[in-house]
């Protein structure tokens, strides 16, 4: 039973990377953007989970999971802010409206 | 003061600082306006540094007689050795150089308390950085400054330019970040413990599979902010956006923390290094490369020294790929000493950029774009700040007497001590790089010099006195520590010498 | 006390270069007088030096590390170079105060002139490979500057930067040259290497010979890098004298000469040596027949002097390089300092517009045609000693090949000089340009080194002694000033000499009626005046590079989805890499 649930976390710690990269790859909007760091960075607090679970230490990955939401999520204040920023100045919140900067 | 609170004092006193910052500057600008209360805030932020300074020449007193400094609470764990000292000494003195320049710089900008107090906070997540002795702490002060970062990049909030290059910064940067959480949290499910010591003494060669992918993982999430290639994209876009003394920051101490983060936790997977070694050695010559090409037809100024950062990136994967691949010692001392002159130079060259900038534009109230047609002739009205550019373009291109050449001699000299046919010929393909370079920084100076000035010289402001000093400092130590290259061995030297320690286990 | 005066000289163009910066240019009458003192003082202790020559270190700073002892050694062919350099200096400086007056921002220009002289003479009497890398290319940057000095000419700019890139694309091969000598013996004292070159395995050996002779060539605009030289005339004229002519561009002439002792057992060294000699002998000597620009003529014929010296030390005459090297930078010295007198006063480096300006300035006229005899090498001037030593050595320890093309070449340089003179001062005036005679500074500039192209061969049999006892590996034994001057003399050779450069004046001379011959020759001129196609060569680097730049930038699109695309991709690369390599 344990083991099934390490490898079902497991599974949902890839799954979950690797639906954030995706999304960040192709989506166009900012708000989807922060959406798809979110899900990368659950991804990874899970994979603390099970990292804990895997060596007995549940309780210090906890608390470690813990500061990750709480760093995870003043990013997603800061990027949610600077897309209201942009959305206020620019009047879009499309990723290709954001190419002034290249070359 | 006692050694190991000697630790917590150098990393406290920036943040403290920075509360008080803002708490000041908030009240006298209620009460007095923001002239006054941009310059008070200005002043207690440099007070902060220099305070800040004293532990850390306390600590170092250890440090150089070969001991270090161990603090250990639950588990978090602080450890001063000769890199922290490195990257101490770089933030502090790059830092209270950039807090004295900006004095002026931001003098009429709204919220500039907020500017100092997020500067004093990255300052502070880069000491605690240097100084972290397990993974999830590192990773905690990498996001602290990574998240300051983020704020003073988009610090000109109803600038287009910089907003979009503080979102794109962020993004990147977070993916990056989640990818050292995978490294962390694999490592950790590994070892059951973060204790970077410890865990240099559990994995012994052959390391298995899943740790050279959280290896990987480490790569590619301190790579973003280090600016690897392929990983470098945001870096152009954010360091010519940013206030110039934010750009100086970044270009000549945030990516290379990034860097010294690297380090830490490859170095205690030391079993593989030469693996890390190959990839190193490869990635120095691709960002070299890239870097220099990519500058070369650059129209903007801050732009151009913004690409070529990725280049100097090189210069040091190079001199760390030959200690982890060879294990000759040079190869460390070389990248570190050139990290401390790249530090200086590139945070000279954007400081200068900046004076430019601010008094062919922002003077008048214009944040417009420095472009290099701009500084055409500006000899004539700003002989010295043209001068110390021109000293810092010169050096970055690394022709004598300016200290990023001897920096780069110990680079390759370390490629030629391998006596590896291999690493021979990447030395000859970096010192090429350097003539190329010089393709782009030669016809900037000479740019500065012509009689014919510019119209945006020609309606120019003075330049302030404060900005001159942070210009003319640099300048000397640029200068000094080229003719006299071993003035520094004091600090590359112990850094060197750890990092080989955990290399070579 | 030798320490002392190297510290001198090194030190004293360099504190007055901050003092002239110091100064500021709304004081010029102060920088002068500063630039002039301390480059003259410079020259005094260099000639003070002298009698203190030795083999020994004289000078150490210790630094360690990867940086080893920074030392000087003052022997023989250091000091004499480091003369040369004080005294052409001082001599340039001094000619400068006419040529630049009234120009602005003196300072850069004293400053950089200062600092050079500074760097010249320490790269010559340094003994450290690291420190000889570090004034080499102090040298570059210096000359870059100046010849670019006028930064609003895009030609000024253009000529500077790619002399820089040239050198330095070249000094690679000094750079791992020195590298691999410190990887394999642990230090950098050169002294030490020529002493003992067998302590490098063979193929690292040659490697590092090879490199030092494409830094030479780099640095003494020899075949495949002369095309950078001919650019380099956009510099102030003094500039021209000092340092593309009478200094900087001997240093690979130097290099070759000071590490032949070690270089000379290397399979195919000598053979290559002699080759780029001869060859850029040969062809700049042709340049220099057919441009037009006056101070072009006399880069190319520097040109093709530098390759002589090289040819020399291919046939193992290093005293007859070192001594033609001697006279070669008295009299082009003398003959770029005339020839920016007349630039300076009509205006213009097109020898086409000029004619007959020997009736306006007599004196410029004078020195101009000593210059001249000397560099076409009539007896009794410096420049007939040296070269037929040059090509007596050819004949004793070179190809036969090689020394017929030498032959030739010194009747080519015969004629393109004749020409340029004929064509400057002589005939009837083609333009309404009116010269006015060099001004005092000028003169005093210019008489010094004109008695020089007739004295200096004296200096033959000191300089032999000095060498041969201070420099005692490149085993030179040559005698008294008499003995060398005697030995010229009795050559058969020397009269075949003479006789190609007697017929290179009568083919000028009979120039009209030869037109046959001249219009064969046509094609040659048209390839030559294109520079062999070298210049082709440079354009198609810089073309494609700016190509490759261009588009490269296409890669920064902007669009925040590539740049995670550029994460993703690295990370499953750097995952690739991982499972391949472990």
């Amino acid at each position: 039973m344990t083991l099934s649930l390490v490898s079902l976390t497991f599974i949902a710690v890839i799954g979950l990377l690797a639906i954030g990269l995706y999304a960040l790859l192709v989506v166009h909007n900012l708000i989807k953007v922060v959406v798809a760091l979110q899900i990368l960075a659950k991804g990874a607090i899970l994979g603390f989970i099970l990292a804990g679970r895997i060596n007995g230490q549940i309780g210090l990955a906890e608390s470690l999971a813990l500061t990750v939401i709480i760093v995870d999520t003043i990013v997603a204040v800061i990027g949610l802010s600077l897309a209201v920023q942009i959305r206020h100045h620019m009047g879009t919140l499309d990723v290709s409206a954001l190419t002034r900067l290249r070359r | 003061m006692e050694a190991t609170t000697g630790v917590i004092w150098l990393i406290v006193t920036p943040f403290a600082t920075a509360f008080i910052v803002y708490l000041i500057g908030r009240i006298l600008a209620r009460r007095s306006g923001a002239k006054l209360a941009n310059r008070i805030s200005a002043w207690l932020a440099a007070l902060g540094l220099l305070i800040s300074a004293y532990p850390l020449y306390l600590e170092d007193q250890i440090v150089l007689s070969n001991k270090v400094v161990l603090f250990k609470q639950g588990g978090i764990i602080f450890y001063l050795d000769g890199i922290s000292v490195l990257l101490a000494v770089v933030v502090l003195l790059l830092g209270l150089l950039v807090v004295i320049f900006s004095a002026r710089y931001m003098s009429s900008e709204v919220g500039a308390e907020k500017y100092y107090a997020l500067l004093l906070a990255m300052i502070g997540g880069i000491l605690g950085l240097g100084c972290s002795a397990d993974l999830f702490t590192l990773w905690v002060w990498f996001e602290v400054m990574a998240i300051t970062s983020y704020m003073l990049v988009a610090f000109y909030r109803n600038q287009p330019a910089s907003l979009e290059a503080g979102f794109k910064y962020l993004v990147q940067s977070a993916a990056g970040s989640v990818f050292v959480l995978i490294g962390i949290f694999i490592v950790f499910a590994w070892n059951g413990t973060l204790d970077m010591m410890r865990i240099r003494y559990f994995l012994q060669p052959p390391l298995p599979p899943i740790l050279l992918v959280a290896g990987g993982c480490f790569l590619i999430g301190f790579g973003v902010k280090a600016a690897l290639v392929p990983l470098h994209t945001w870096l152009p876009d954010a360091h010519s956006q940013a206030p110039s003394g934010i750009s100086a920051m970044l270009s000549g101490i945030v990516i290379e923390a990034g860097l010294i983060a690297l380090l830490r936790v490859t170095s205690i997977m030391g079993a593989a290094s030469e693996l890390w070694g190959n990839l190193m050695l490869g990635v120095g010559a691709l960002n070299m490369l890239l870097g220099n090409l990519m500058a070369l037809r650059q129209t903007q100024v801050k732009r151009l020294l913004a690409y070529s950062s990725i280049g100097h990136m090189g210069y040091m994967m190079f001199g760390l790929g030959v200690i982890y691949r060879f294990g000759i010692l040079n190869g460390a001392g070389g990248a570190f000493f050139h990290l401390f002159n790249h530090a200086m130079m590139k945070g000279l060259a954007f400081l200068a950029a900046g004076v430019l900038l601010y008094v062919l534009y922002i003077a008048k109230g214009d944040h417009g774009t420095l472009t290099l047609d701009d500084l055409n002739g500006a000899s004539k009205r700003y002989p010295l700040t043209v001068f110390t550019l021109s000293v810092a373009l010169l050096g970055l291109g690394g022709l004598p007497p300016l200290a990023g050449f001897m920096s780069k001699w110990q680079i390759f000299v370390a490629g030629f001590q391998t006596q590896d046919t291999v690493a021979m010929l990447l030395v000859v393909f970096a010192a090429l790089n350097s003539v190329l370079s010089l393709g782009y920084y030669a016809p900037l100076v000479n740019r500065m010099y012509r009689l014919q000035p510019s119209v945006a010289v020609e309606n120019g402001a003075a330049v302030p006195k404060t900005m001159v000093v942070p210009l003319v400092v640099l300048t000397l130590l640029i200068v000094v520590l080229g003719f006299y290259p071993s003035l520094l061995n004091w600090l590359t030297e112990p850094a060197a010498g750890i990092l080989f320690l955990f290399i070579r286990g | 006390m030798a320490n002392v005066l190297i510290l001198l000289i090194l030190g004293l163009p360099w504190l007055g270069a901050l003092l002239v910066w110091w100064v500021g240019d709304q004081r010029s009458k102060a920088q002068i007088v500063l630039a002039i003192l301390f480059s003259v003082l410079a020259g005094v202790a260099s000639l003070v030096l002298i009698p203190f020559a030795s083999n020994s270190v004289a000078l150490n700073i210790p630094l360690g590390g990867a940086f080893g002892d920074f030392t000087f050694v003052a022997d023989g062919l250091g000091i004499y170079l480091a003369a040369i350099a004080t005294i052409i200096g001082s001599l340039a400086v001094i000619f400068s105060v006419d040529y630049m007056r009234g120009e602005a921002q003196l300072g850069r220009y004293y400053a950089l002139v200062l600092f050079f002289i500074g760097g010249m003479a320490g790269l010559v009497l340094t003994s450290n490979l690291l420190l000889m890398f570090v004034f080499w290319e102090i040298t570059a940057l210096c000359s870059y500057a100046l010849i670019s000095f006028h930064s609003d000419d895009p030609k000024a700019v253009y000529g500077g930067i790619k002399a820089l890139i040239v050198t330095q694309f070249g000094g690679i091969g000094l750079l791992a040259g020195a590298l691999l000598i410190y990887a394999y013996s642990g230090s950098y004292d050169l002294q030490a290497f020529i002493a003992n070159p067998q302590i490098l395995p063979p193929g690292v050996l040659a490697v590092t010979a090879f490199g030092f002779l494409v830094a030479a060539a780099a640095k003494s605009a020899q075949f495949p890098f002369q095309t950078w030289l001919p650019d380099a005339m956009e510099a102030p004229t003094p500039i021209s004298a000092l340092i593309h002519a009478a200094t900087m561009v001997n240093a690979g002439v130097y290099l070759l000469a000071r590490f032949y002792p070690a270089f000379e057992r290397v399979p195919g060294w000598r053979e290559a040596v002699v080759v780029v000699g001869v060859v850029t002998a040969l062809m700049a000597a042709l340049m220099a027949l057919v441009s037009n620009d006056l101070k072009r003529v006399l880069a190319y014929s520097t040109v093709s002097q530098l390759g002589y010296m090289v040819y020399a030390i291919g046939t193992g005459g290093v005293f007859a390089s070192q001594f033609h090297l001697m006279s070669h930078s008295v009299f082009k010295a003398l003959l770029f300092l005339a020839a920016g007198a007349v630039i300076h006063s009509i205006g213009t480096r097109d020898i086409r517009q000029m004619g007959g300006l020997g009736a306006q300035m007599p004196l410029v006229r004078t020195v101009f045609a000593i210059g001249a005899l000397s560099l076409a090498g009539i007896p009794i001037l410096n420049g007939f000693w040296s070269k037929e030593l040059i090509l007596e050595s050819g004949s004793a320890h070179g190809p036969l090949w090689a020394w017929v093309m030498m032959v030739i070449c010194a009747g080519l340089t015969a004629l393109y000089t004749f020409r340029c003179f004929w064509l400057v001062f002589a005939g009837e005036p083609r333009s309404h340009l009116h010269g006015h005679d060099a001004g005092t500074a000028m003169k005093v500039a210019l008489i010094p080194l004109a008695v020089g192209a007739f004295l200096t061969e004296l200096l033959a049999g000191p300089f032999a002694y000095i060498l041969e006892h201070t420099v005692p590996l490149m085993e030179i034994e040559v005698g008294t000033t008499l003995s060398i001057l005697e030995e010229v003399v009795t050559t058969p050779l020397t009269l075949v000499a003479l006789a190609v450069v007697a017929l290179g004046l009568a083919v000028w001379w009979w120039r009209e009626k030869l037109s046959g011959l001249s219009e064969a020759l046509a094609g040659i001129g048209r390839v030559a005046a294109d520079s062999f196609g070298f210049e082709a060569i440079n354009r198609g680097i810089v073309n494609s590079t700016n190509w490759l730049s261009e588009k490269l930038r296409r890669t920064q699109t902007g669009l925040l989805n590539w740049n995670i695309f550029g994460i993703t991709a690295g990370f499953l690369l750097v995952l690739i890499i991982l499972v391949i390599g472990g």
